[in-house]
């Protein structure tokens, strides 16, 4: 693996998501405030502000930099550079978290930080976390469908997937009793439901990214 | 001049709709090729291939001594790759594209890159999406040219240029001959440009190499005979003889493998030679497309 080429390539995608990247932070750093100084409906705009802006940038990242570099057809610019199409795949990946993970965690912990804050709202923890790991879950799908279908179309399902699986999700995990016990309550609890729940998740970020490591390196045309 | 810069071995590569047939194709390191195709015929394909952007489903592509597509990131590193439908990074300045590319090419040579920027006046502070077509070619060749690659691979780099900027590209080209080292190959459907700067030419219809030789050989052995017959005379049977036009008492013979002697052979057979026209490379390929997709739907 040649990783001065991945680092390059991941610096350059940064580079062009330099503004976006940017506003979103700007956007959440807001969006937090209105959770935390809105009082009650400040509270339930901030955060579906914070989702939402949490899924624009997984998706304005994955368009720009994924399916991009086809429709701008920049793409035979950077295969003509010296690197293998599995670089060129892991510099996506590592591209895109790199961009949205940084943007996914300083939220994360904002979201978490005012839950501590607020002992009232304590039981809400581990929901949350929960919550913003299927986030995380709904982007990796979303970087996935992209690099391997190269389509816009699959990747907008995608997304769509994403957001639908993210009510499915924040129901069923409610409803866990081992979760739902303590959620309005006024302690912080993690029970093994939600470590399990946490698990499940993260077994499904590395079966997403495995995955497409390994159709990518079966793919045979990539222009 | 004997190592091989390129090197295809029976490589097929088949879509729904189109193939690329056992191709062998052999680029002496040093050569410049001119590699002539109708729209559709796999120009772009076997570039694809030799670059390993597709993989061959038979056969084997060396290039620069590396095996592809296993090698390309190594092989990659000596060549320069400018194609018709590729494009830079819209948003960023051509400036910035040589600080990207600079790190990246141990033999990057800044001081040409800024030469060829002046040559092709082109605006280093300029982003690339305000760049006209002809600009955005002359900004890629540059970048290809300024890391100083053992191989330039150019794929329609000329296509829907002006005709200044076609000469200032082709100009550029030229120079860059001068190098001996340095191997090309230049695929176009524009004969007369691949006619200026090639020594080798290659010709490919529908999926296959249809020849393959240097081009003084193709314009010293392809030939049309002008010929008067005798009343009743039939036309001559002549070596290499690919084509016949003309009407009644006065065919023409299209050749590839002309000889000075086939003129007094005709003679001798009673038919009297008017005139032995040269033909142009442009010619050479319809003619030679034309015979094989003859002989094929025969």
């Amino acid at each position: 693996m040649n990783y001065s080429m991945v680092k390059s390539l991941i610096l350059k995608d940064w580079y062009f998501h330099r503004t976006g990247i940017l506003l979103s932070l700007a956007g959440g750093a807001v969006s937090l405030a209105v959770v935390a100084f809105g009082g009650k409906p400040g509270f339930t705009i901030g955060l579906i502000l914070l989702v939402t802006i949490m899924i624009m940038i997984g998706a304005m990242t994955v368009m720009g930099n994924t399916l991009g570099e086809r429709e701008n057809q920049t793409l035979a610019f950077s295969m003509s550079l010296p690197i293998s199409y599995l670089e060129y795949t892991t510099s996506k990946i590592v591209g895109n978290l790199l961009i949205f993970v940084p943007f996914w965690l300083v939220i994360v912990a904002g979201c978490l930080g005012l839950i501590v804050a607020a002992p009232e709202i304590h039981g809400l923890f581990a929901f949350t976390v929960i919550m913003a790991v299927e986030i995380l879950v709904s982007t990796c799908l979303m970087i996935a469908v992209a690099l391997v279908t190269e389509s816009k179309g699959w990747t907008i399902s995608a997304m769509v997937t994403g957001n639908l699986a993210l009510n499915v999700v924040g129901y069923l995990v409610a409803h866990i009793p081992g979760i739902a016990k303590g959620m309005w309550g006024t302690a912080i609890q993690w029970s093994p439901a939600a470590s399990i729940s946490l698990a499940t998740e993260f077994a499904l970020i590395a079966l997403l990214l495995g995955g497409t490591f390994f159709i990518q390196s079966r793919k045979r045309d990539f222009i | 001049m004997n190592e091989l810069s390129v090197q295809f071995e029976g490589v097929s590569k088949r879509y729904p709709h189109f193939s690329l047939e056992n191709v062998h194709l052999e680029l002496p390191a040093g050569s410049i090729m001119g590699f002539i195709g109708a729209n559709g015929a796999g120009k772009s394909t076997t570039i694809r291939i030799l670059m390993g952007l597709v993989h061959q489903d038979e056969g084997s592509v060396r290039v620069l001594g590396r095996s592809m597509p296993d090698e390309q990131a190594a092989a990659k590193i000596d060549i320069g790759f400018v194609s018709e439908d590729m494009r830079l990074y819209g948003p960023a300045t051509l400036a910035w594209h040589m600080n990207f590319m600079r790190p990246i090419y141990p033999r990057w040579d800044q001081a040409y890159a800024e030469e060829l920027a002046r040559r092709f006046d082109l605006k280093l502070q300029q982003k690339i999406k305000g760049l006209s077509h002809g600009q955005r070619v002359k900004a890629a060749m540059l970048l290809a040219l300024a890391r100083r690659p053992r191989l330039l691979v150019l794929d329609e780099p000329t296509t829907g240029l002006d005709p200044v900027a076609r000469m200032e590209v082709l100009g550029e080209l030229m120079t860059v001959l001068a190098d001996e080292d340095r191997t090309i190959l230049f695929s176009s459907h524009n004969t007369l440009d691949v006619e200026q700067i090639s020594d080798r030419i290659t010709f490919i219809d529908r999926g296959r190499i249809i020849d393959s030789d240097d081009k003084e050989v193709f314009l010293d052995r392809w030939r049309r005979l002008r010929l008067v017959l005798p009343p009743d005379g039939t036309v001559p049977r002549l070596p290499g003889v690919v084509e016949v036009g003309g009407s009644g008492r006065l065919p023409v013979l299209t050749t590839n493998r002309f000889e000075p002697a086939m003129v007094s052979a005709c003679n001798d057979l009673g038919a009297t030679v008017q005139a032995v026209d040269t033909m142009t490379l442009e010619e050479i390929f319809v003619a030679n497309v034309h015979c094989r997709r003859e002989r094929l739907t025969a």
